[in-house]
């Protein structure tokens, strides 16, 4: 049942003190206390954030004091959320959230209340959006410290995290531009008389082995290893060439020396290592490295290959759903992934809102799946549109391997992979569009692919809606927020408010209708960085950075 | 949802379609057929027009194409539950189907049903305006729809082998008039629907070259082969004989190498082939 934010009685109060525990733990339980400094540096974009102007009616923050860790009733309160008493416990005060339609808590928090706040924006900030500038996707590494964007464009722009810097406290934990290149170009197919699209599809990272990094990224029907690698040094004083280049006269050399290293301005090369082509008649929605680190395996809709990292010019089909005569198609592959720790297991989604789980130790092509994954329609809510809305949009394993999530249109479910007959968990991320399937059947909305990720402890979910919206979950406290990725929101260290979406009867103050949503504006791609609370969320040409960090 | 391929441009049935479509959200004035038929209207209308993409989305394709039979199924059940002749426009296409089955088709059924179904028409006007619009939409647009994408079905033939092409009996010869029959409505969109997946297999095959039968290349020198007969026929898969099946194999040698028999009447073709490119070059 959504329940108002904004009453009067409660708002402004700055809360009473109160020790709190502090808690260093990343996800929901953590606290929030320091509000980043907001200076986006893209070269792309125009806009400079400035740093250092608090929000106005800002007491009692610990921005004052940014190295002190603060007792989570110390920290600022805004708007929309509830001041605490001294006496009852987080929990009680609101009740959980079932998850329905747009009800939004103050913070998706576990027992504390935190504020995810606005950190960097990436990208120009024109009306006019070019298409090639489109995020595509979005992903970051495994240390977290490298968040790489894929756009329409085929180019990849890689994000470093900057260093903590004692002379620049509020700069810690940027993310600036590290490393650009053009993964893929637009290509004809000469054959069948077709352009094959250079808009990247995903983006996945190579757990790191040496000094360099290595990724993965796909366009609809070839992938590329990428070594994005630092040069700090270069050599001087060969003995055949001049400093500016020229070859030496051999017969000129009277001596030899050892060329010796000179430091120089960092430079970040990206080289193409391999390029795995051919394998794919239809369209590549996945990508997805293997635990092993040497295999990974590529899905389109029809069929999953695997591959290993040093071959290219072979690959292995593990799975072929394609049906003798294409008449009878009724099911196309959506998206698979790898089990994080078993390397002979791996999922795969369906249209039809099913998802297989497939051993490779049980046959070489894993067309028989050892786990299959459905639940059974509701009749109730059966319409038209039901087949089309329970299309599997994205899989994502958790990263404890037990749990497996998935989104289809209207809602995110988590599925233990114990239970097949259906999920543990079921999120309703905007159920309010249920009643407006026919409108976004005609304008093709509903087949937009939204995807999901979970946090470092898989104690959140997070997955994109209409409107700049997107929506967290956590999985404990079953409570959710609705927060908005827009640049009037965007000031420095500016705490999200959360959004809330009006879905009937009387529009209260700071609530949307359903019908003013701009459903141009969708986020479907974010990403959750690996071990804290920094999610980066994709709102077409635009990248958000929020965080809500421990010092 | 920033499309690419075609343009469409704002025409008053878009105009009407979007207005439906609201109002099918609002759930006011529109009964559960009318919401059905409006939906099917919509999906035909995107298979159409993914036709007309140089590389249709498979994954929407295919969900239209679901929604599509989903909806033929619904109405099949409802009218062969009722064997009293409802005056509305698809109960009449799919009781005429059955009649259609057993004989071959003429033009005087033809003119009968442009009858009936003025008639049927007419004694709707009565009713409310929005169901006339729909209605009226309907019986249009499902035939241009239906007509455009055997078009390209007609298309796709002369390039290359049909492998949506589902062998045609004899018995139930086709003259070109049947392919715009509206009688035919329902099971032709779902040929439609199908169909588009025969496109996907012919554009999307990598082995395209190896699938092509040596026939193809000699397309120009034996017509005969390529009759107008076998114009993407709405028939039922199930519904033919088998003897016919093996006919129509070694008349049109499919991209399918599943089936041996498909193989050895290729062979068959390719000696036949042999011996005219012998008699071309002049050896």
């Amino acid at each position: 049942m959504p329940f108002s934010l904004s009453q009067p009685s409660r708002s402004r109060n700055p809360a009473p003190s109160k020790p709190g525990p502090h808690s260093s733990q990343p996800g929901f339980n953590s606290v929030s206390k320091y509000f980043m400094s907001a200076r986006g540096r893209c070269p792309q974009s125009q806009h400079v954030e400035e740093a250092g102007v608090f929000p106005e009616g800002h007491t009692g923050c610990s921005a004052r004091e940014p190295r002190q860790h603060l007792s989570p009733s110390q920290s600022r309160l805004t708007g929309a959320l509830p001041a605490q008493d001294s006496g009852s416990s987080p929990a009680a005060r609101w009740p959980p959230c079932s998850g329905g339609a747009g009800g939004v808590a103050g913070g998706a928090g576990g027992g504390n209340d935190f504020q995810w706040c606005f950190s960097q924006v990436k990208g120009a900030i024109d009306e006019d959006v070019a298409e090639a500038d489109i995020i595509s996707t979005v992903e970051f590494n495994y240390s977290g410290d490298l968040l790489a964007t894929g756009d329409k464009g085929g180019r990849v722009v890689i994000f470093q995290r900057e260093q903590e810097n004692k002379s620049r406290p509020h700069s810690r934990g940027e993310y600036n531009v590290y490393s650009t290149f053009q993964s893929h170009e637009p290509e004809f197919d000469y054959l069948k008389s077709l352009e094959i699209e250079e808009k990247i599809n995903k983006i996945r990272w190579l757990p790191q082995q040496n000094a360099a990094h290595f990724l993965l990224s796909t366009n609809d029907k070839t992938i590329k290893l990428w070594k994005i690698s630092e040069r700090d040094k270069r050599a001087e004083g060969y003995n055949l060439k001049d400093e500016d280049g020229r070859l030496r006269d051999p017969f000129r050399i009277t001596a030899l020396r050892v060329p010796i290293l000179k430091p120089m301005d960092l430079m970040v090369e990206a080289s193409p290592r391999r390029i795995f082509a051919n394998a794919h008649t239809y369209h590549i929605n996945s990508i997805s490295v293997n635990s092993d680190h040497e295999t990974y395996l590529s899905a389109d809709d029809l069929r999953i290959n695997l591959w290993h990292l040093e071959i290219t010019d072979r690959s292995f089909n593990i799975v072929d759903i394609k049906p003798a005569n294409m008449e009878e198609l009724t099911e196309v592959i959506t998206a698979a992934e790898f089990h994080p720790h078993h390397c002979n297991v791996f999922v795969y989604s369906s249209s039809k809102g099913t998802i297989r789980l497939c051993d490779m130790r049980s046959s070489a092509l894993c067309d028989r799946h050892s786990k299959f994954f459905e639940e059974p329609e509701d009749p109730s809510s059966r319409s038209f549109f039901s087949e089309i809305i329970s299309s599997i949009s994205d899989v994502k394993f958790s990263h404890s391997g037990r749990y497996m999530m998935t989104r289809d249109y209207l809602s995110v479910k988590v599925w233990d992979l114990n239970m097949e007959n259906r999920p543990v968990e079921t999120y309703q991320v905007h159920e309010y569009l249920r009643s407006k399937l026919c409108s976004l059947y005609e304008n093709d909305c509903i087949f937009d692919k939204f995807e999901c990720c979970w946090n470092g402890s898989d104690s959140a979910i997070m997955t994109g809606s209409y409107n700049n919206f997107f929506r967290m979950f956590d999985r404990n406290t079953r409570r959710d927020i609705t927060l908005e990725a827009s640049r009037e929101s965007s000031k420095p260290r500016a705490i999200l408010k959360p959004r809330k979406v009006c879905t009937g009867g009387k529009r209260k103050k700071d609530e949307i209708s359903v019908d003013s949503l701009d459903f141009n504006k969708k986020i479907l791609h974010t990403a959750w960085h690996p071990t804290e609370n920094i999610i980066a969320v994709a709102a077409t040409n635009n990248l958000y950075i929020f965080q809500d960090k421990i010092n | 949802m920033l499309g690419r391929g075609l343009k469409r441009k704002l025409s008053d049935y878009e105009e009407n379609m979007a207005g439906l479509s609201s109002a099918f959200d609002s759930s006011r004035n529109l009964t559960y057929p009318l919401k059905r038929q409006l939906v099917l209207n919509m999906c035909l209308t995107k298979l159409q027009t993914y036709k007309m993409l140089v590389e249709p989305d498979l994954h929407r394709s295919v969900l239209i194409a679901n929604t599509v039979r989903q909806i033929q199924e619904e109405m099949r059940q409802e009218t062969s539950q009722q064997p009293v002749n409802v005056c509305n426009g698809l109960g009449l296409h799919s009781q005429n189907y059955t009649g259609v089955d057993s004989a071959g088709i003429s033009a005087q059924l033809l003119s009968g049903v442009n009858q009936q179904e003025s008639n049927c028409c007419d004694s709707r006007s009565a009713e409310e305006p929005i169901e006339n619009g729909l209605l009226m939409v309907s019986d249009d647009d499902m035939s241009s729809a239906i007509s455009s994408i055997l078009k390209d079905l007609d298309f796709m033939e002369d390039i290359s082998p049909p492998t949506c092409l589902v062998p045609a009996g004899d018995d139930q010869p086709k003259s070109p008039e049947n392919v715009g029959l509206k009688l035919e409505d329902d099971r032709q969109e779902l040929k439609g629907a199908e169909c588009v997946f025969g496109s996907f297999e012919i554009s999307n095959s990598t082995s395209y070259l190896k699938d092509l039968a040596i026939d193809d290349i000699f397309e120009d020198i034996d017509t005969s082969m390529y009759d107008s007969d076998f114009c993407c026929p709405p028939q039922m898969p199930s519904r033919v004989p088998s003897a016919t099946t093996e006919e129509t194999l070694k008349t049109f040698p499919t991209c399918n190498s599943s089936s041996t028999n498909s193989i050895q009447i290729c062979r068959t073709d390719l000696s036949e082939l042999d011996h005219i490119m012998e008699i071309l070059v002049g050896s």
